[in-house]
């Protein structure tokens, strides 16, 4: 497709006089070899599965399968009230919980024209930056550990574990968070969380460097990523490619920029843009990621004030404990919110946030019942692994481990 | 309060930014392909957050392509390729989100289906778009004219039935007792 | 020769020593699937450090390994490939299910989802948690080995059985 690979396929082509007789679409010939990779190969993340045609060790064509981890979230999307959904969208990209229960309350929001108070928006802010930076760690860390650099993942999983402290003294939980509600939170950021999360931005900062000094000149590292797995520009509008993966080829497009909610207005934030669109410029984009969502989270918590974190809109404010207890009309509101839920007005909307992988998007057709007529959800995972087959034709099937560590795939977005 | 007040921060100020490029170019569509559109969904008078257009089935792939590449539209971006089952007739509709680098504008294009009738595959304008087909394929039964290589995706191959619709049971469960096979035949 | 007809006291104390040696050399094969992969990795990574039980060593081939961690969803479609992996590795071989998808469905209980791994293959630790905490799992790991010193696994109950025939 691109001009590398054309010149990388013609030095991996035999000289003459020592070329294969027989036709070369023969499958059964003596150079060729089907491998079936995956579905619980360690270099396929999560669950799935690819079947390459080799000519000695290079990929000449595969194809790719997906669905081994299908939980048929769309279908119970119909099936749940939109309170108890919010539980479905952890398990979407799970390395960045966080993000997706944010962009589903943003999306119910959007089609109940609720509004919610200054702090709930803060909070939710740092909710999306601090998972950003946890799936960042992720994926860099595995892609490392993909290719032989097993302490460097180390490094980036420690600080992994501190920001799982952040997010278990927001809400309990460290994976798998449901903390946002619609029309609010689950609850208020703990005293003095401002401070910790200074704290942990400084440390995080000096922790990336170190990271940074680790890998990226690293010689062996440059060799098996640099100009491995190029996906340029055009191929990744043809491949509708968002996030990091697109900024990598040079689309210089960021929805938090471009698009934006919440208050990303008033921060200010650098969008990196790389343009070879390999495994490196992705790393490279994470890594500068990282940084700028670092100087998101400091300035979060310098303009966060104290506040109440609810809408005051009656048909989503979850009735206080204290009512619920003593009163016989609270106690009422509570059952009925939670065994039937809330109706939605008619509609539908299609709602994005930039979400570490790229774009995801709730599309929610609504009418006007306590459950979701459609619920869509728009993972950038199905798109990116869409890609593969094509990113890794005609290089060296070592390299593919490569390029599919570097692209993210997310089983948990990827199947629904 | 619905989706026809919007709130700031969260898409409300489309209207405003976009509200005149969108009616430019429903009025474009409408010119160019004339009976092709079927019918057009504004917001504010319709619960929706972008114009939504109905197009005729078999015009579709001529006005994606129209939307992609001609001046003032430039939707080069396909988010989103969805179908709903609306229960009713026709029954289901094909949804086409699109975006615009450019414009950073959003759009939606709809196709009423029939039960077993074709829709045109877009894999010709969008290569992106391959698996999304095969996905509704899956889930809806939708078939697309065109397409390279429909067949289920997320389920297995010898599924019964297709999970999305309506009148499909939450808990069908379908055994089998052993894997996919590795098919040569998609490798030639 | 014991009351019960077992063999007697060098034979026992020979298979003491050995399923202290088995329970101290866990070799897991993770098959994480989804979520609950993500906590396993923490896990094994540098702050829980699964390796202070023996248990460092990851193996990606059945054939070498002898904990299958079954982590996260095994719905219709992976669960052949689960019970092919279970098959082919040799005994004895523990199986930990992790988390609430693999104990039972959890959630999803669709048209997708295997209601737990035990309807398929024998399961000797349950973890619960939706995905459980580390601690959790190293719970789960030090209940494994005292299971396996006392050899109350399924697979030494099926090998015992086996010799008495």
């Amino acid at each position: 497709m691109t001009e590398t690979r054309e010149a990388r396929r013609s030095q991996t082509d035999l000289p003459a006089g020592y070329q294969m007789e027989h036709d070369p679409d023969d499958l059964w010939g003596d150079a060729r070899v089907i491998v079936n990779i995956g579905p619980t190969h360690p270099a396929m993340h999560g669950a799935l599965r690819m079947v390459a045609k080799l000519n000695g060790e290079t990929i000449e064509k595969s194809y790719c399968e997906f669905g081994f981890t299908h939980r048929a979230k769309e279908k119970l999307g119909e099936n749940r009230t939109y309170h108890n959904f919010a539980v479905y969208t952890d398990r979407l990209n799970y390395c960045s919980a966080l993000i997706n229960n944010v962009t589903y309350a943003l999306s119910v929001e959007k089609l109940m024209g609720i509004e919610v108070p200054e702090r709930c928006v803060w909070i939710r802010m740092i909710c999306c930056e601090l998972a950003r930076i946890m799936d960042h760690l992720i994926c860099i860390g595995i892609n490392a550990v993909d290719l032989g650099a097993f302490s460097f993942f180390l490094y980036g999983f420690h600080q992994r574990e501190e920001a799982y402290t952040l997010v278990e003294k927001l809400c309990g939980a460290r994976l798998t968070t449901s903390f946002t509600r619609i029309g609010g939170l689950m609850g208020d950021a703990p005293d003095g969380f401002e401070r910790e999360l200074k704290a942990w931005v400084e440390k995080t900062r000096q922790v990336i460097d170190e990271m940074d000094d680790l890998l990226t000149n690293n010689k062996i590292w440059k060799k098996r990523t640099v100009g491995v797995g190029v996906f340029n520009k055009e191929d990744c509008l043809q491949y509708s490619f968002s996030g990091p993966n697109a900024r990598a080829a040079g689309i210089d497009l960021d929805l938090r920029r471009d698009q934006p909610c919440l208050f990303y207005k008033d921060v200010e934030f650098d969008v990196p843009v790389a343009q070879n669109g390999d495994v490196f410029d992705r790393y490279m984009i994470r890594l500068s990621e990282i940084r700028q969502s670092l100087n998101i989270l400091s300035q979060c918590a310098d303009k966060m004030k104290k506040g109440p974190i609810w809408s005051e809109d009656k048909r989503v404010r979850i009735p206080e404990k204290t009512v619920v207890h003593n009163t016989m009309e609270g106690m009422i509101h509570h059952f009925k919110f939670f065994m039937t839920g809330f109706d939605v007005p008619e509609g539908e909307a299609y709602t994005q946030f930039e979400a570490a992988n790229g774009e995801l998007g709730f599309y929610i057709v609504s009418k006007g019942a306590p459950r979701a007529h459609r619920m869509r959800i728009r993972g950038p995972s199905v798109w990116h692994f869409q890609a593969i087959s094509p990113m890794v034709e005609g290089e060296k099937i070592a390299d593919m481990v490569a390029a599919l560590g570097s692209i993210n795939i997310i089983a948990g977005e990827l199947d629904r | 309060m619905d989706i026809r007040h919007p709130i700031p921060g969260n898409g409300g100020d489309w209207i405003t930014r976009f509200g005149d490029i969108w009616k430019s170019q429903v009025a474009e569509l409408q010119k160019v392909f004339g009976s092709a559109i079927e019918e057009v969904r504004m917001p504010v008078v319709y619960p929706t957050d972008v114009p939504i257009v109905y197009v005729q089935k078999a015009k579709i792939l001529e006005v994606l392509q129209f939307v992609k590449a001609s001046e003032g539209f430039s939707y080069g971006f396909l988010a989103d390729i969805t179908a709903t089952d609306e229960t009713a007739d026709p029954r289901f509709e094909v949804v086409y989100q699109l975006f615009s680098q450019t414009q950073l504008c959003r759009f939606r294009l709809k196709v009423r289906v029939p039960e077993g009738e074709d829709v045109p595959s877009v894999v010709t304008v969008w290569k992106g778009a391959n698996w999304a087909e095969r996905e509704i394929f899956d889930m809806f039964g939708i078939k697309f004219s065109g397409h390279p290589d429909l067949r289920r995706i997320l389920m297995d191959e010898r599924w019964v039935g297709h999970p999305l619709r309506k009148d499909y049971p939450l808990k069908g469960y379908q055994i089998f007792t052993d894997s996919q096979a590795v098919d040569p035949e998609r490798l030639k | 020769m014991g009351k019960d007809g077992s063999v007697g006291f060098v034979t026992t104390r020979l298979d003491d020593l050995i399923n202290w040696g088995r329970k101290n050399s866990i070799w897991p094969l993770p098959f994480g699937t989804s979520c609950c992969g993500i906590e396993m990795m923490a896990s094994l990574a540098s702050d829980y450090d699964m390796s202070r039980f023996g248990a460092e060593v990851i193996r990606f081939s059945p054939r070498q390994s002898d904990l299958l961690i079954v982590a996260g969803i095994i719905n219709l479609k992976m669960a052949p490939v689960l019970k092919t992996v279970y098959d082919q590795m040799s005994d004895p071989k523990y199986v930990m299910s992790f988390g609430a998808c693999a104990s039972s469905g959890g959630i999803f209980n669709v048209y997708s989802v295997l209601q737990g791994i035990d309807t398929m293959i024998p399961v000797d630790v349950y973890i619960p948690g939706c995905p459980p905490a580390p601690e959790g799992v190293i719970h789960g790991l030090m209940r494994l080995q005292e299971l396996i010193a006392q050899g109350q696994t399924q697979s030494q109950k099926r090998l015992a059985q086996l010799k008495q025939v």
